[in-house]
């Protein structure tokens, strides 16, 4: 951990903060295998604070880092509030929809609507399963509860991309909660960031040092 | 009698949590380690009575340490307490060995559910042996 977050968060803060997204993720990914059956492999959580001014450098730089991207973007409101992110390779909509479109009816269904308009519903439901379950669990064990935007898909094109990303202010600084993932079987690796607004510091230590406190 | 607790988890905050949820008036004395290679190396030196892992660690997760664990001795009581409770992931540590497994967050009832039920086990074991 950097100097930087010390001044902001404890070490032991922060390492509530990564247990709660473990945690969380974890709940998601068991909401997840009731829609889909596929096993996500975990890995462990990485926390960061990030300066006035380097969110939207450090939400383009990750988000370049994968190839190709399909972003599924959902924004969250509450003490714990702020938006977050699941990146997936754009790949990944048709080969998970594969879980789902086995059925004749699913196939019919498949024939109703555009590929590429499935896809996108699809990539929201997952964004949706996802987002929810881990923030809403982070609420739960930080006893608070968030409301959710609907979730929306970011164009792949340029002109959007770069709309979405001037979203972030320069005077927005914000706490990142990251996980990487791998749906295993289909070699797919994923990412979900949750950005939390700087205004929610204060209610954020509060809320990691009252969790703490419950099993003093 | 279980006394020696060894306690695998890279995070010191669920390390603390725990502890802090055992079941009250028992005496147990604890290790820590702090990923899962550690936690062999602490295993061979402290020899618990029982273990409890984290399946999701950096250098080397749960799943490679219990088996690694249970090679050394195969009557080894793991419970694993992990945010993974993917119904693959419980399988897969059931298979390498583990005695349970219990969701995190801890909670002292399921805890002491599992320790008593370790208890039985421990006894079973001396008993045939």
């Amino acid at each position: 951990m950097n100097s930087e977050i010390n001044e902001i968060f404890s070490d032991e803060e922060m390492d509530i903060l990564q247990e709660i997204m473990n945690i969380g993720f974890g709940n998601a990914t068991v909401d997840l295998a009731e829609v889909i059956d596929i096993y996500v492999e975990l890995s462990v959580p990485h926390i960061q604070v990030i300066d006035v001014g380097g969110l939207p450098g450090y939400i383009d730089s990750t988000i370049n880092k994968y190839d190709d991207t399909s972003i599924i973007d959902q924004k969250f409101h509450g003490d714990f509030g702020g938006s977050s992110l699941l990146i997936l390779p754009i790949r990944a909509a048709r080969q998970l929809m594969e879980y789902i479109i086995r059925s004749d009816d699913d196939q019919n269904l498949s024939m109703t609507k555009p590929m590429v308009i499935l896809e996108k519903e699809f990539l929201m439901e997952i964004g949706n399963i996802l987002i929810g379950a881990c923030v809403g669990k982070i609420s739960e064990l930080l006893n608070t509860f968030s409301t959710y935007s609907p979730p929306r898909v970011i164009s792949e094109s340029i002109n959007d991309y770069q709309e979405y990303i001037k979203s972030f202010t320069p005077n927005q600084a914000a706490i990142v909660l990251k996980t990487v993932f791998k749906f295993e079987s289909k070699d797919i690796n994923g990412l979900l960031l949750i950005l939390t607004n700087y205004e929610s510091i204060g209610w954020l230590r509060k809320a990691l040092n009252d969790f703490l406190e419950s099993y003093e | 009698m279980i006394k020696k607790i060894l306690i695998i988890d890279d995070s010191a905050v669920a390390r603390k949590m725990l502890k802090k949820s055992m079941p009250k008036g028992r005496e147990y004395v604890f290790e820590e380690a702090v990923d899962g290679k550690d936690g062999v190396v602490k295993f061979k030196e402290f020899k618990p009575d029982i273990v409890f892992m984290d399946l999701t660690m950096p250098v080397v997760d749960g799943f490679k340490s219990t088996s690694e664990i249970m090679e050394l001795n195969e009557n080894t009581i793991i419970i694993v307490m992990t945010a993974d409770i993917q119904p693959k992931s419980v399988a897969t540590i059931t298979e390498l060995g583990a005695f349970t497994v219990i969701k995190k967050p801890a909670r002292t009832k399921l805890i002491e559910e599992a320790l008593t039920a370790a208890e039985l086990k421990i006894k079973k074991i001396s008993g045939a042996a």
